[in-house]
């Protein structure tokens, strides 16, 4: 096994989908112990993956592997696997929470029902963005971008019964298919000049200066659309706080590991193509700096523990935005991991608390929960930490570098706006954790009944805590040496420009100081479960705190264009359809053909006389004409 | 030797008189006899063309004997019809059997 058989990481749980797809509703549990075997086996072989690629000659080349697919006139098309530092990072990523999130769905989904389907679709999901990591080329990341989106909209939408859930996850869908026809028009674009959809040659043929720059800009602003409809970046961030309705481990896969990620990760891997088109970087920071700030007020004024944590991974997405931006996708990548394993970690501890408390996840019926729920409280504690930004945990390492990339790419401007978007979301992390967990309860009758879940659900919150505190340390060269890399994360994941991790003081202690800030305003807000500087500042500043509780009024914009403007494009389009094409085309064809016949139909006088006289004329007149035309 | 003209003048005339005759008859079997008057016009001219233009050829008279023989086949199938229009109809004029109409 090594990372020419990368494949089989995708293909293990493709085939248990199918597998659980047909036969999962008669196996006793649904099958779900086949489902963690599935992935738990990818997420071994994984590891084989990253062994071989540690192992290579020429250190940490790409591995590749392709076969011919199909060949049209001159074009072969060559489909294939391909596996670099990137790519393992996120194989990591994503087979470790994944496999966290059926483990701990085999508690939270126990009894629900369509419990057999549910594992066969995380397979599928997992399945397809394991795929997507290590496509070779454009078209077969399309496909599994694609099929990524399908496997959400299955998930968001999995209560089906419930409107609002099969609201939200059509809301997924036609959101991201939006970004999702710029990334096509965006790679055809890119074909069409380039003649091949392989990543690297494509790469390559942008480097060698072949693109004219206008051309490539507009490719890649179109190819960006779609990462920023798969990452929700503003202005389409409008779908993640929606996708809530599907079942939290579902909210904890999506926003982690498998969808939201698939945007950033396109975006680290065309970042060559990126910075050879002049301005699309500067264009990817503001998308990354204007979604952080936007979300993290929007964050301010939920009360809904899983929205909150909603609107925090927008605004962490739009963090990697602005490393990916500022040329670092080290950085990115970085905290695209951390952040996958605090947020996951974060998700299944609101999962678990809503399971405790028999599905409340309102903060405002909740508080003190720690007393009742010590494992998940502690870990759920270290999360929030984690997305703070306190050191030494996860989140500390990758914001700093964020920063610090911000920093030195755009200069003060961009650190100041991603610092306040930092300390936001330490504010509002903090107003989640002691709104939650501390105080007393707000609900006496929800406090009674809160139970912590068994270990099926609390183990994997305590592995992935331990990651959470410890992943953010491999950034050091010391670490990543003694674990067999050559080097930190930082000079494993990017191989040209290899440079070591250091600390930078000055902006570590600012980052210290934002992740305190945040803190201490959170804290003094709502310490001691007090609401009463909460409430005052919300009275005082009334249409501020309307507009940040209605989210910017970005719903209800969208819903006024949709109103005004499709509807009445398809009241136009219905119009001409109905009297132009079918009234007067179809139909009136129809009622000039059935008049003329009625009209004419009179000739036929059943009287041979008249026929006779009719073929004499016609001689005649023919007769006539051609004596005419022969002159 | 009876100049052309001649037989084209009278193969004009019994062609008009067809003519005439299909045109203003009711009865059906004055319509045929017509049609076969129109029929030995078109072969009068036919014979008066092959014997003028090469007399040793006989295309024209081989031409009038098809006429000829088109022509009994025709009779034949009408006055069929005409037998069964009259058995039907007690009648042979043409005006009475006008049901073929829309």
């Amino acid at each position: 096994m090594g990372a020419e058989q990368a494949w089989l990481l995708a293909a293990i749980p493709a085939g248990m989908f199918v597998v659980l797809a047909l036969v999962g509703r008669k196996l006793p549990r649904g099958g779900d112990y086949l489902g963690i075997l599935a992935i738990g086996t990818s997420f071994v072989l994984s590891f084989f993956v990253l062994a071989d690629l540690l192992g290579t000659e020429d250190k940490l080349g790409p591995i590749t592997r392709a076969i011919d697919w199909t060949q049209i006139g001159n074009f072969q098309l060559r489909m294939g696997t391909f596996v670099d530092p990137i790519t393992v990072v996120m194989f990591g990523v994503i087979t470790t929470v994944s496999l966290m999130v059926n483990i701990f769905s085999v508690g939270y989904m126990k009894g629900e029902p369509r419990y057999w389907w549910f594992f066969a679709v995380l397979q599928l999901f997992a399945a397809s963005m394991l795929l997507l990591v290590m496509a070779d080329n454009l078209l077969l990341l399309y496909i599994s971008w694609e099929l990524v989106g399908v496997c959400s909209f299955l998930l968001i939408g999995f209560y089906w019964e419930k409107r609002s859930a099969t609201e939200a996850a059509k809301k997924a869908f036609i959101t991201t298919r939006i970004g999702d026809v710029g990334l096509l028009i965006g790679i055809i674009l890119l074909w069409r000049e380039a003649g091949t959809f392989n990543i690297h040659e494509i790469i390559s043929y942008a480097e060698g200066g072949h693109f004219s720059s206008t051309y490539l800009f507009v490719s890649m602003c179109f190819v960006f659309l779609g990462a920023m409809g798969k990452s929700a970046q503003a202005p389409f961030h409008v779908w993640l706080p929606d996708a809530m309705e599907g079942p939290t481990p579902v909210s904890a896969l999506i926003h982690a590991a498998t969808m939201v990620v698939a945007g950033v990760y396109l975006t680290a891997r065309l970042l060559p193509v990126f910075e050879v088109a002049d301005g699309t970087t500067l264009i990817i920071t503001i998308v990354g700096l204007v979604t952080a700030v936007l979300t993290a007020f929007m964050a301010f004024a939920q009360t809904d523990i899983k929205k909150v944590l909603a609107y925090s991974t927008v605004g962490q997405l739009g963090f990697m935005f602005v490393a990916l931006g500022s040329g670092n996708p080290s950085a990115a990548m970085f905290h695209l991991m951390t952040h996958a394993f605090f947020k996951a970690l974060l998700f299944l501890g609101s999962g678990s608390v809503i399971v405790a408390t028999h599905h409340n996840q309102d903060m405002s019926k909740l508080g003190g929960m720690w007393k009742k729920l010590p494992v998940t409280g502690t870990t759920f504690l270290i999360g929030s930490a984690a997305l703070a930004g306190v050191v030494p945990l996860a989140g500390f390492w990758s914001k700093d570098e964020v920063l610090h990339s911000a920093n030195t790419e755009w200069g003060v401007w961009a650190l100041a706006i991603a610092g306040g978007a930092a300390v936001m979301t330490a504010f509002y992390t903090t107003r989640l954790f002691i709104r939650t967990f501390m105080g007393e309860p707000r609900d006496a009758h929800v406090y009674e009944q809160t139970k912590e879940p068994g270990w099926v659900m609390t183990g994997p919150l305590v592995f992935l805590a331990f990651l959470a505190v410890v992943s953010g340390l491999v950034v050091f060269h010391g670490v990543g040496k003694a674990l067999g890399f050559p080097g930190g994360v930082t000079e494993f994941v990017f191989l040209e420009e290899a440079e070591r991790y250091s600390i930078d003081w000055g902006l570590a202690a600012l980052s210290l100081l934002i992740s305190a800030t945040g803190i201490g305003i959170g804290a003094w807000m709502y310490w001691g479960n007090s609401t009463r500087r909460s409430t005052s500042l919300a009275t005082s500043y009334p249409r501020t705190y309307d507009a940040l509780r209605n989210k910017f009024y970005f719903d209800e914009a969208y819903q006024w264009c949709i109103d005004r403007g499709l509807l009445g494009f398809s009241f136009l389009v219905s119009w001409f359809d109905r009297y132009i094409v079918n009234d007067t085309g179809v139909d009136g064809t129809a009622q000039v053909t059935g008049f003329s016949g009625y009209t004419l139909k009179f000739l036929q006088s059943g009287k041979l006389p008249n026929y006779a006289m009719g073929i004499a004329l016609g001689v005649v007149v023919l007769a006539f004409a051609g004596i005419l035309v022969r002159g | 030797m009876v100049p052309l003209e001649n037989y084209l003048v009278l193969s004009a005339i019994v062609f008009s008189l067809g003519v005439y005759g299909v045109l203003a008859r009711r009865n059906a079997v004055l319509i045929l006899m017509s049609v076969e008057l129109m029929l030995n016009a078109v072969s009068l001219n036919f014979v008066a063309f092959a014997a003028y233009l090469d007399p040793d050829r006989i295309a024209g008279a081989i031409f009038a004997i098809f006429v000829i023989t088109v022509a009994a086949a025709e009779v034949g199938l009408a006055l069929a019809i005409v037998i069964r229009l009259f058995r039907n109809r007690s009648t042979s004029n043409v005006d009475e059997a006008a049901i073929m109409k829309w």
